[in-house]
């Protein structure tokens, strides 16, 4: 009997659930073919006269409320799914001649929501974030702030922390639509650069996540990669923009990087660099494979004092002409002084760039809050008071390095 | 009315850790660095700590009567009317319990994966989950906890150890943080946190050995509190305490943030609130075990199916009170806090009294007496 | 509590079985023939039996005369016998009389005895007074003897069915291990048992359960092993089955079971005396019915479904990975496709981003969403296993490759599905058909369903929710008190070294202690004493060298 009635009541519920489910149906089902994969973004100043272009999509047109914010122009770089083959490339020859993967679009607004807004207004698939990979940001927009473009990936929780953001030199677009031969998405290629200048030590691990976690610190500020779109539709790794609060505040040089990587000890090493011994020919290339470094604060007299001392190991690489032979260790040790007095240049004269700036990218306010917090609670406590004070304080620098290996040459 | 002794020590750990460890992964690295920035370590540590103070009371009231639980010694102690009154405000602080523990999940749900999906939805599918799972008698319902406890430890651990190659010393640096404004009320939020533990008083009974139970809460709430605390080092070591201000849930962020190597998956985030439904529903299926179980003891009945689904209406109703994601927090530490005085303050009474009047649990009472 | 729902579905039966008592069914043969008794007037009897039996025209009444005699009639079944040794051992001495007799008896008594002890050249002779009992051994395939004058009647075990050969079990095939599966007759299945198990401690008893079909059941379990009350359980729950008819172990499993609602077997069924005996070895019961060449064995739990007998008499290092690909296997035969609808439909985010446009490519022409893709093609697999199954084996083979090239080479080509969906979808079939057991792998592809629709309604989060109902069911499922999972839940590190490796005998030895075995030793303290010690190294060529020289 009782049995009886569990079947009948299972059924019953089997069956109010089914016609439950079948009446609301799947709400957040969204085939992947229909979703508009975004894989990379580009912001930049909109052309003047774009209010005036623009439909009234979320706003009327006198509607928005901050009408002195310049205008902005977003492009997606939205992949094509039936464009990329599946699995690995069928023809040998490939690259020439390829169809487009990617559909790159874009549109004008008052913020990047009211772009975005603007641009799904005309493209039929749902815009989907989740595969956002690079976001370039260009210069222009930078200068006048970051606040807006922070805040709208970091709400949206499609978007990943693991997405590579980056300033352009000039304009983004242009970046989006940059087409390398190398990759089938050019956005992929765009993230495949960055992750391996990573890999190969020329650039610090930066997502923008980290770019956002710095920023968000009180007393660090935040960087990008600089980059610039070249004639080949390769793109260089220019340097490093840097930011006091979420404003741009310059670049730096490519080998400056490498003397920031130095101060903070980050690995891998990649950059190389030329030492000369005695006259101008006799040069030698050499580069480091790896970086210690340690930062200490002590405050004396009141005064916070930053003590960096950098130490890297360096390889020997190239040999400019034949006039001398290494093959003692006395040579290395001369090379090795060379080296670590050029090494103690660029850091110092980044660091005074730095300060000039007011753009505490090394996070040596950080380290005053984490080791002295006496001093942090007494005199600073604020963002605003550590970007004064980091463009007086002291920072001490000793570098060391030693050669290691000169190769598979013996002289 | 005797209740078979079943449940062995390691159970009734896993039964703590797990029902701890919920939802509240989620939001508390931000509970703990609005209190005192870097310090939210130590912030955790002392949530734990006062937490402790409170299993500790429930636990000695329950080894004091091996049999029975709170709503029953409650009589014995202080008399019918008054123990009526502390008993319905542990059973309703429960099922209120339940009813947000459902919404800030049915709220996270919603806010990163399931956007279209209606909240009623998401919330009545975990209420009903857990309803369907308290039908179950106490074996049962040790076994459940037992079997998700690795399902629980498993993912947290392998995020902190994904993202400790991001980590920065730094960040956690000075451990007991710049300032300390507003720590107590941090302390006070993670405590009430740790409101679960209140499920050992309906365990004691159905404990094979009731004088283990105390090592069994320990082992528990310092499993749970350790994974608290490493969860909130984690975050804090990766993000910095500025950052982690910014994030509603950083432990989610954190999940987003990581990926497994080789880039099998390429974000945690949704993965990990899937396997996060386990501990969640662990957590849901303890306090509403704990309130259905409670209340069918309130009204000497043999069965507590029967307020199964009878309570479920309400809970969800309650459930639906919050009008937004930001009153719902609020109202999420207010309760927690007043929930405070339910789980430590009331046991306290009761264990103070007992002592005074000399109460002792009847039979079985040599066995527990060490 | 488990113990009130099992009272509670076998009142149920109970209740018929008193109806049935009343009359509703007559109890056959012993009720019309109430407590007759064989008295010595053969003609009454003859009547009788015939009465009962007669208008069979497959039994068969032989009048003869005892020693030229005594009248007496042969009753038997001729279908059922074995003619050559009723014709010589029985018929003709009965006839003859023995040749170094020198008297021959005179009455009744005398003439037992003397049949008994000088004149029957068979063995298996016994007496029998109540028709009743000699009508229900003749049923079984006995011969009976009636002499006028005599008050008994002589029971000839001369039974002897048509059976096939031991052969190798068909659906447990090992590549290292005993080749014998059990057939359909009881005694042989016994004997397979027990050549193997040759020790008093193995009992053997036998029911008969069916009301019609009389089935003989034996319960087979080791004395000193066992947990009594395990025996005392399952006869109980066998005695209080009344059906008509057992026609095969697969009916008996239904009525002892302890939830008939779930879709995991809670009782183990197998092919292979081996098997059977390492099963009572550790303590559980085996039942065999005669007729069916599958025994059952219990209690289970659910880790005995992904076990092989081979996990056993290899290494236990290659062994144990096998077994965990047969995890994964189980597994996936479970989640994988609903796995990918959530993933496809809602978190596409989830898998690298050269993957997801490249999966957004291979789907680009579907017409249907992934759930009702997956659906599809899932539930066509099933038909195509089903056929596959139904089909004589020759053509079977054919079928299956046309099937699963052509259809799902064809699918594709024809823009219905996805390659990576078939793809998902073999794999996933692959997975099930890797499960040892079959039963137990057609429950997870049963609930594969529901999950694929809460995916696609839910997405990863509905998987879950499936998942943790379909984990909370198994975790309050019992199999005579014994929870299914165990020993994973509640923990047993003891029985953890046969869960997802099989460990070395020497870490296993004793018997897995959730089925409370009386005896737990397996392995003596002396012999892993002996295993952990240095080999002695009988032949190393450097001593033997030495020992030559001296």
């Amino acid at each position: 009997m009782r049995s009886g009635r569990r079947v009948k009541r299972l059924l019953l519920s089997a069956f109010a659930a089914s016609v439950f489910l079948l009446l609301t149906g799947c709400w957040d089902r969204l085939e992947i073919e229909e979703r508009a994969i975004v894989l990379g973004v580009s912001v930049d100043n909109a052309p003047p006269g774009a209010a005036k272009r623009e439909s009234e999509i979320s706003h009327t047109a006198e509607g928005f409320p901050v009408p002195d914010v310049n205008m902005i122009r977003v492009t997606l770089q939205i992949a094509l799914p039936g464009k990329i083959p599946l699995g690995p490339g069928e023809s040998g020859g490939g690259g020439k001649g390829s169809e487009q993967t990617v559909w790159v679009v874009g549109t004008e607004g008052h913020t990047v929501d009211d772009a975005i807004m603007n641009l799904q207004q005309q493209i039929s698939g749902r815009l989907f974030f989740g595969h956002l990979r690079v976001i370039v940001v260009s210069e222009d927009v930078a200068r006048l702030g970051m606040q807006n473009i922070n805040d709208y990936f970091h709400r949206n929780p499609e978007v990943r922390r693991m997405a590579w953001m980056m300033i352009s030199k000039g304009s983004a677009e242009q970046v989006m639509r940059a087409s390398p031969e190398l990759e089938r998405v050019p956005a992929l290629y765009l993230m495949s650069t960055m992750d391996n200048a990573v890999k190969l030590g020329k650039f610090p691990e930066n997502y923008v996540g980290m770019y956002w976690s710095n920023s968000a610190k009180r007393g660090q500020e935040g960087y990008l990669p600089y980059v610039e779109l070249k004639k080949m539709q390769n793109i260089e790794v220019k340097g490093m923009a840097y930011f006091k609060d979420d404003k741009l505040q310059g670049t730096t040089k490519p080998f400056q990087v490498a003397a920031y990587m130095s101060i903070k000890g980050m690995n891998p090493a990649g950059y190389r660099g030329v030492v000369k011994i005695g006259g101008a020919a006799d040069s030698v290339m050499i580069y480091a494979t790896s970086r210690r470094s340690t930062i200490k604060v002590r405050v004396q007299d009141g005064e916070p004092i930053v003590n960096v001392a950098i130490f890297t190991e360096i390889n020997l690489e190239e040999k400019i002409n034949e006039q001398f032979t290494i093959n003692d260790s006395a040579s290395l040790v001369q090379i090795e002084e060379q080296n670590k007095r050029s090494l103690l240049r660029e850091t110092e004269a980044l660091i005074r760039q730095m300060q000039e700036k007011g753009s505490d990218i090394f996070g040596f306010g950080e380290y005053v809050r984490a080791k002295k917090p006496g001093y942090w609670n007494a005199r600073i406590g604020s963002k605003n008071k550590w970007q004064r004070a980091f463009k007086e304080l002291r920072v001490e620098v000793e570098v060391n390095s030693k050669i290691r290996r000169v190769g598979m040459k013996a002289k | 009315m005797k209740q078979a002794k079943r449940i062995t020590t390691v159970q009734v750990a896993a039964i703590m850790t797990s029902t701890i460890i919920g939802v509240g992964v989620l939001p508390i690295p931000l509970f703990a660095v609005r209190g005192a920035g870097s310090g939210a370590p130590l912030v955790t540590l002392l949530g734990a700590a006062v937490a402790f103070v409170g299993l500790f009371l429930i636990t000695r009231l329950g080894m004091r009567f091996p049999d029975q639980s709170i709503v029953q010694y409650g009589e014995v102690v202080i008399g019918k009317w008054l123990s009526w009154i502390g008993s319905i405000g542990v059973i309703g602080f429960f099922a209120i319990l339940t009813s947000l523990t459902a919404r800030e999940f049915g709220e996270v749900v919603i806010t990163s994966v399931l956007t279209e999906t209606p909240l009623e939805v998401t919330v009545i599918v975990m209420l009903m989950l857990a309803a369907i799972s308290t039908r179950n008698d106490i074996t049962t319902f040790a076994y459940i906890h037992l079997f998700y406890f690795p399902l629980l430890l498993g993912p947290a651990l392998l995020i902190v150890a994904l993202s400790l190659k991001n980590a920065d010393l730094i960040n956690l640096q000075p451990i007991w943080g710049n300032s300390h404004e507003g720590m107590l009320a941090s302390v006070l939020t993670i405590a009430s946190l740790f409101q679960g533990s209140f499920i050992v008083t309906t365990v004691i009974p159905a404990m094979r050995e009731p004088r283990k139970a105390m090592i069994a809460s320990v082992v528990g709430l310092v499993i749970a509190g350790g994974m608290y605390v490493m969860i909130v080092a984690a975050t804090l070591g990766v993000f910095g305490s500025e950052e982690t201000k910014n994030l509603l849930w950083p432990t989610l962020e954190l999940a987003k943030a990581t990926s497994l190597p080789a880039n099998v998956l390429e974000r945690l985030d949704a993965a990990f609130l899937a396997v996060w439904v386990t501990a969640v529903f662990t957590t849901l299926f303890s306090s509403y075990y704990l309130a259905v179980k409670e209340l069918s003891k309130l009204f000497r009945l043999q069965d507590h199916k029967l307020f199964s689904f009878f309570l479920l209406p309400a809970v969800f109703s309650m459930a639906m009170v919050p009008y937004n994601i930001l009153h719902m927090y609020e109202i999420i530490q207010n309760v927690g806090r007043i929930g405070l005085f339910v789980t430590i303050a009331y046991p306290g009474l009761l264990l103070v009294v007992a002592i005074l009047r000399k109460k002792r649990g009847e039979p079985s009472e040599k066995r527990s007496a060490g | 509590m488990a113990v009130k729902g099992i009272m509670f579905l076998f009142g149920r039966r109970k209740r018929r079985r008193s109806s049935g008592d009343n009359g509703e069914y007559p109890r056959i043969p012993a009720e019309r023939l109430n407590d007759a008794a064989v008295d010595g007037d053969l003609e009454r009897v003859v009547r009788q039996i015939r009465g009962v039996l007669g208008e069979n025209d497959d039994f068969t009444i032989r009048r003869f005369l005892v020693f030229g005699r005594y009248p007496a009639a042969m009753f038997f079944y001729p279908n059922m016998i074995d003619m050559t040794t009723l014709n010589s051992e029985i018929l003709k001495p009965l006839m003859y009389g023995p040749p170094h007799a020198e008297r021959l008896p005179e009455n009744g008594e005398e003439l037992w005895d003397f049949l008994l002890e000088s004149t029957l050249y068979h063995s298996d002779v016994r007496s029998e007074t109540l028709v009743a009992k000699v009508v229900s051994d003749l049923l079984r395939g006995q011969t009976a003897v009636i002499i006028e004058g005599v008050a008994q009647a002589l029971l000839l075990g001369t039974r002897a069915i048509e059976k096939r050969s031991i052969d190798q079990p068909a659906t447990e095939q090992v590549i290292r291990g005993p080749r014998e599966g059990f057939i359909e007759l009881l005694s042989t299945n016994i004997s397979l048992i027990r050549y193997r198990l040759q020790t008093p401690d193995l009992r053997v008893k036998t029911m008969e359960v069916g009301r019609r079909s009389q089935s003989k059941v034996a319960i087979c379990y080791m004395h000193g092993i066992t947990n009594p009350e395990l025996v005392k359980e399952i006869t109980r729950r066998l005695d209080l089955i009344d059906v008509d008819a057992i026609l095969d172990s697969g009916y008996l499993e239904q009525f002892i079971e302890d939830n008939q609602m779930s879709p995991f077997p809670q009782v183990q069924y197998t092919e292979r005396p081996d098997k059977v005996v390492a099963n009572l070895l550790e303590g559980r019961v085996a039942l065999i019915v005669d007729g069916s060449p599958l025994a059952l064995v219990v209690p289970t739990v659910f880790s005995q479904f992904y076990q092989t007998v081979e996990d056993y008499t290899e290494r236990f290092l290659m062994m144990s990975a096998i077994r965990w690909a047969r995890l994964i296997a189980l597994v996936f035969s479970l989640v994988f496709p609903s796995l990918y609808v959530a993933i496809i439909s809602f978190n596409p985010e989830l898998i690298p981003t050269e993957f997801a446009v490249a999966v957004a490519g291979g789907r680009a022409g579907v017409p249907f969403p992934a759930i009702v893709e997956v659906l599809v093609i899932e539930i066509s697999m099933e038909v195509l296993r089903e056929a596959t199954i139904r089909l004589p084996q020759q053509v079977g083979g054919a079928l299956s490759i046309v099937g699963v090239l052509v259809v799902g080479q064809a699918a594709v080509a024809a823009g219905f599905a996805s390659p990576i969906t078939v793809v998902i979808i073999a794999l996933t079939t692959i997975g099930s058909f890797a499960t040892p057991a079959y039963n137990a792998a057609l429950a997870l592809r049963l609930l594969r369903f529901p999950l694929i629709v809460l995916a696609g309604i839910f997405g990863l989060y509905g998987v879950m929710i499936g998942l943790i109902l379909i984990a909370n069911h198994l975790l309050s499922l019992k199999s005579f008190g014994v929870p299914y999972l165990s020993p994973l839940v509640p923990g047993s590190p003891q029985g953890m070294k046969d869960l997802f490796l099989r460990g070395p005998f020497w870490w296993m030895s004793t018997r897995p202690d959730f089925l409370h075995p009386s005896d737990k030793t397996r392995i003596s303290d002396r012999t892993v004493e002996e295993l952990k010690k240095p080999p002695n190294n009988v032949l190393e060529p450097a001593d033997i060298e030495n020992t030559r020289k001296r």
